[in-house]
C-alpha cells in the first residue's frame, strides 16, 4: 500500500467497503474538509460514491468519522476542516443489530 | 441440468448449487451486505441487489456465481424529486436526534429485480420503478409510474412504500404490472407511460396492501394475488378479482375481516399450479400452530396443504420475495424463512427437505437453471 506525499488525506475504509477496493484499507484523497475529501474519493472511485452520498448529494446520515481522536458525524463533515497529512477513519454510527 | 439458488439474507447471499436437486453445495458471498433481490438476464449474467441502511443500495453482478463486481450505477431518484414524509419517518432517514430528513425522495431498498424484453427493471422503496437498457450501466426512472397523479396520497404501512412485484407480459412488451405495499396494484398497457390501478374487488383498509402477485408470463392476464387481506385471482389482467381461498386457513385480521394471510405467491408454469405460504394473520405472522405448510392450487379455486418434510414447530415467517420455482419438469420449489432455513422440493411440493440452515434472516430466494 503506497503512502502518498502528506499533501493528501488518508482515509481508512470500513471492512465492508474495503472489498470494493480490492482489499485496500487506506485510500488517499484531497480536500480541505471531510466532505471535500470524500467527494474527491467518490470521483476517483465511482463505486464508492454510491455508498458515500445520497440523492441529495449529502453524506449518508449513518456515516461518521474519527479525526484526531474525535468523532465527527456526517452532518458536521461539510464544515469540518482537515489538513494535509491528516488521517480519517470512516465508520458508521453505532447502532444495535 | 442443475439449479442455482441465490438466497438474499440480512448479512450476505447464500449461493446454493445442485446438479440433481438433491445434494447441494453452499457458498456465502457478499458477506456483510443485506441482499434483497436477484435476477438473471437473458445472457446469463446474475444481478444481486444490496440495500444497506448505512451505505445505501448497489448492484453486484456475476457471470459465474463465484466472482462478484459492483456496478457503478444504481437506481437513484433525482435531487429534485419530492418524498413522502411518512415513509421517511417509518423506514428511512431518521438521524440520531430523531429529526426527519424531509424533502427529498430516496431509494432505501431495492425490493425486486426483473428481466424482460431486453431490459432490466428494479422495484424500489420509496415506491419507484426504474429501468436499465444497458445491463445496469445506467438506470432511468419510469416517470409514468413514479410521478403519477395521486402518489402524494399513498399512506405507507409499517414497512413503508415498497414496489416489490414486477410482472411482464411475454407476448406484449407494452404491458406490465407492479405491486406497491400499502398503495396497490397497477397495470400499464402503453409501456409505462400511463398506469391504471387494478384493485377493484379486493378488500382494503385505507389503501390496498398487495403482498405479492404471480402469473405465467405466457398467459399473463391470469393473476394470483396475495393481499394483506386475503388471496384473490384475476382472469382479465387485474380488471376484476375474485376471492380464491377454498382450503386455505382463514383467520381474524386486525380489522375484523377473516381471510387468508401470507406473503409469497408463486406459479409453476408447466403444471399451472400456484403456491402460497399462509401465516396466522397479521397479529402473529407465523404458521398456525407452528406447522409450516405450503399450500398448492392446481385448479385456480381450491387449495391443499403440503407438509411432508416441513417442521411442526416452526414460528418463523416467510417473506414475500423468499420463495421461487425453477420451472423445470417436474417443478422444483424453494423457500426460506426468517429463521434462516431453506426448504426445497423437487416434486411440486409433494415432499420437502431442509437444504440449508443457520443463515441470517432470509429476504429473497431466486432459482436459476444451470
Amino acid at each position: 500500500m503506497s503512502h502518498e506525499a502528506s499533501a493528501s488525506i488518508r482515509v481508512q475504509l470500513p471492512p465492508l467497503l474495503r472489498n470494493l477496493m480490492g482489499g485496500e484499507r487506506w485510500l488517499t484523497g484531497d480536500g480541505d474538509s471531510i466532505m471535500a475529501v470524500l467527494a474527491d474519493l467518490g470521483r476517483k472511485h465511482p463505486s464508492l460514491a454510491l455508498h458515500f452520498f445520497d440523492e441529495q448529494g449529502a453524506l449518508r446520515h449513518n456515516i461518521a468519522f474519527v479525526h484526531d481522536g474525535a468523532v465527527v458525524r456526517a452532518r458536521e463533515a461539510t464544515t469540518h476542516a482537515v489538513e494535509p497529512g491528516d488521517e480519517l477513519i470512516l465508520t458508521t454510527a453505532l447502532a444495535g443489530g | 441440468m442443475g439449479v442455482a439458488l441465490i438466497v438474499g439474507t440480512a448479512k450476505g447471499a447464500a449461493v446454493l448449487t445442485s446438479g440433481d436437486r438433491d445434494r447441494w453445495s453452499e457458498e456465502f458471498v457478499l458477506q456483510g451486505w443485506p441482499v434483497t433481490a436477484s435476477v438473471r438476464d437473458d445472457l446469463g449474467r446474475t444481478y444481486v441487489a444490496v440495500s444497506s441502511p448505512n451505505f445505501g443500495v448497489a448492484l453486484f453482478t456475476s457471470d459465474d456465481l463465484r466472482t462478484w463486481k459492483q456496478l457503478e450505477s444504481a437506481p437513484r431518484y433525482r435531487p429534485e424529486d419530492r418524498g413522502n414524509p411518512e415513509h421517511h419517518r417509518l423506514v428511512a432517514k431518521m438521524d440520531f436526534e430523531g429529526k426527519l430528513k424531509g424533502g427529498g425522495r430516496f431509494v432505501d431498498q431495492i425490493w425486486t429485480l426483473h428481466a424482460a424484453h431486453g431490459a432490466l427493471y428494479a422495484g424500489v422503496s420509496e415506491a419507484g420503478l426504474f429501468v436499465s437498457r444497458d445491463r445496469g450501466a445506467s438506470w432511468q426512472p419510469v416517470d409514468g409510474f413514479n410521478e403519477q397523479p395521486g402518489r402524494e396520497s399513498w399512506a405507507p404501512g409499517f414497512g413503508g412504500l415498497g414496489l416489490h412485484t414486477i410482472l411482464t407480459d411475454a407476448k406484449d412488451p407494452g404491458r406490465m404490472w407492479v405491486g406497491v405495499s400499502a398503495a396497490g396494484f397497477f397495470r400499464t398497457d402503453d409501456g409505462g407511460k400511463t398506469w391504471m390501478r387494478k384493485d377493484d374487488g379486493v378488500h382494503a383498509f385505507g389503501g390496498n396492501c398487495v403482498h405479492h402477485v404471480a402469473h405465467d408470463p405466457d398467459n399473463a392476464p391470469v393473476l394470483y394475488r396475495q393481499e394483506h387481506f386475503g388471496v384473490y385471482k384475476s382472469d382479465d389482467g387485474g380488471d376484476t378479482w375474485r376471492v380464491m381461498e377454498d382450503g386455505l386457513p382463514v383467520t381474524d385480521m386486525s380489522d375484523g375481516h377473516r381471510c387468508a394471510f401470507g406473503f409469497p405467491m408463486i406459479h409453476d408454469r408447466r403444471s399451472g399450479a400456484t403456491f402460497a405460504v399462509p401465516l396466522d394473520g397479521d397479529n402473529f405472522r407465523f404458521p398456525r400452530g407452528g406447522q409450516l405448510a405450503v399450500y398448492r392450487s392446481t385448479d385456480g379455486t381450491n387449495w391443499h396443504p403440503l407438509t411432508n418434510g416441513l417442521p411442526s414447530n416452526c414460528f418463523a415467517g416467510v417473506l414475500r420475495g423468499s420463495m421461487a420455482g425453477d420451472q423445470m419438469a417436474p417443478g422444483g420449489l424453494y423457500f426460506g424463512t426468517t429463521a434462516g432455513a431453506i426448504y426445497a422440493s423437487a416434486n411440486l411440493g409433494e415432499s420437502w427437505k431442509e437444504i440449508a440452515s443457520n443463515l441470517p434472516r432470509i429476504m429473497s430466494v431466486d432459482a436459476y437453471v444451470t
